[in-house]
């Protein structure tokens, strides 16, 4: 019957599990393995430990992180130049010289080719477009503030104002996280009726600026600022319900 | 050593490595932001000693810098409560549960949110091992360096390493086994 399995034994079965055991070793454990009831489900709940262990998952190196522990590794500009390395400083400059020249041309002819450059309400209106054509219009779905705010924050350290508009008839649905102009920006999700409205936020420090009403890529959208960032909310609401929203937000957002 | 070869070197010998690096970090500290400062501490400390790498295992050689690092780290955070695992993850499975909620706009199968409940169940029990314990089976299983290799990574004799290793397991095959059934 069930009997006393020792830490010798453990150890060895481990071993043998791990693949530490030479030869000898190991044929002779196996066949004990083989012989015996205990050791096999001993040896089987360590093999089991030891793939759960392994399957649980890694960390990512992310693309930034990786940059800045390769940025570690390049070597410091020397304080002063030594005289053998006169000539290399020159053609060091020549090279430079090729390079900027090269870097000019190239943007120049790409500014020619692209037809403008797109403002940030551009931006904006074309992140609430792909978020409605996208299985969902947000990455974290949740009328909980306390869900949205931690969730954008952990994603990428900014979490604006995120009040539940529900009682106005604004609920908020969740956020997302847009990225415009290279810049990850947190983006609030709100619903009225059967509209989306994205609110895009960006950290400022300027003053407080309020609500002007514009339009881009079809869409009305407003912009302030206030609480320590400009808004801009973009939505296919009348003009002036989308107005109502955003003096609604403000009022929540000021509230303490 | 000329600065150029020792960037040549730092990024044979420690870029390859930095996920390990990052588990290890994590697993030994408990959340993903102090886990990537202290890897690239040790990154820093790494590059200034690539001239004593005298080749073997560049994987163990990183990761005994990372596990000093930490371990300093852990001494200057020692009054703080400590070890709890899951930042992002954590927030995963909220966002997870909230979306479970809404039948509706629900887009997780089933079969994820299960290995993410399983996932989590183990992680919780690795955590709860004691710092000695936990180190020699991450550096086993999720590191996957030889006993050998650990014990010069810990500076334990082999025996020991073995003892700690059969002993981390023995308390978590409870918990795997009920999660694999």
């Amino acid at each position: 019957m069930s009997r006393f399995i020792t830490e010798e034994e453990l150890a060895a079965l481990n071993a043998l599990v791990d693949g530490e055991l030479d030869a000898r070793e190991a044929t002779a454990w196996s066949a004990r393995v083989a012989a015996d009831l205990e050791l096999a489900a001993a040896r089987d709940a360590i093999q089991a430990t030891r793939d759960a262990v392994g399957a649980l998952d890694r960390p990512d190196v992310s693309e930034e992180f990786l940059k800045r522990i390769e940025a570690l590794a390049v070597p410091t500009a020397p304080v002063r130049m030594r005289p053998a390395r006169d000539w290399a400083e020159g053609w060091q400059s020549i090279a430079a010289a090729v390079v900027i020249t090269a870097l000019v041309a190239s943007s120049a002819t790409y500014y020619l080719a692209s037809p403008r450059v797109a403002s940030f309400e551009m931006l904006v209106a074309d992140a609430h477009r792909r978020s409605l054509l996208a299985a969902s219009p947000v990455d974290v779905l949740s009328s909980d503030r306390h869900t949205v705010k931690p969730w954008l924050d952990a994603r990428i350290g900014i979490s604006p104002p995120a009040p539940d508009l529900a009682g106005q008839g604004y609920p908020l649905v969740g956020g997302r996280v847009d990225v415009l102009g290279r810049e990850p920006l947190p983006t609030l999700v709100y619903r009225h009726n059967e509209h989306t409205i994205s609110v895009v936020a960006r950290p400022q420090s300027g003053p407080n600026i309020s609500p002007t009403t514009l339009a881009s890529g079809g869409y009305n959208m407003v912009e302030w600022s206030g609480n320590g960032f400009a808004f801009t909310a973009a939505s296919d609401l009348e003009a002036t319900e989308l107005a109502t929203f955003v003096s609604d937000y403000q009022t929540a957002a000021a509230a303490p | 050593m000329d600065q150029d070869r020792g960037a040549e070197l730092f990024r044979q010998v420690v870029v390859p490595h930095l996920g390990d690096a990052l588990a290890l970090a994590r697993w030994l500290v408990g959340n993903s932001n102090d886990a990537e400062d202290i890897v690239q501490d040790a990154c820093m400390r790494a590059f200034s000693a690539i001239g004593g790498y005298r080749g073997g295992s560049a994987r163990a050689w990183l990761l005994t810098i990372v596990r000093n690092t930490a371990l300093s780290w852990l001494a200057k955070q020692r009054s703080s409560s400590l070890v709890m695992v899951g930042d992002l993850a954590d927030i995963d499975e909220v966002s997870a549960a909230t979306q479970a909620g809404h039948a509706d706009l629900q887009s997780t199968p089933e079969s994820e949110l299960i290995r993410r409940a399983d996932q989590q169940t183990v992680t919780a029990a690795v955590a709860a091992l004691t710092l000695p314990t936990r180190e020699v089976l991450v550096l086993r299983d999720v590191n996957g360096l030889s006993y050998k290799e650990i014990a010069e990574v810990l500076k334990l004799p082999i025996g020991t390493v073995m003892s700690r290793l059969a002993r981390g397991r023995q308390q978590l095959a409870a918990v795997v086994r009920r999660v694999d059934q």
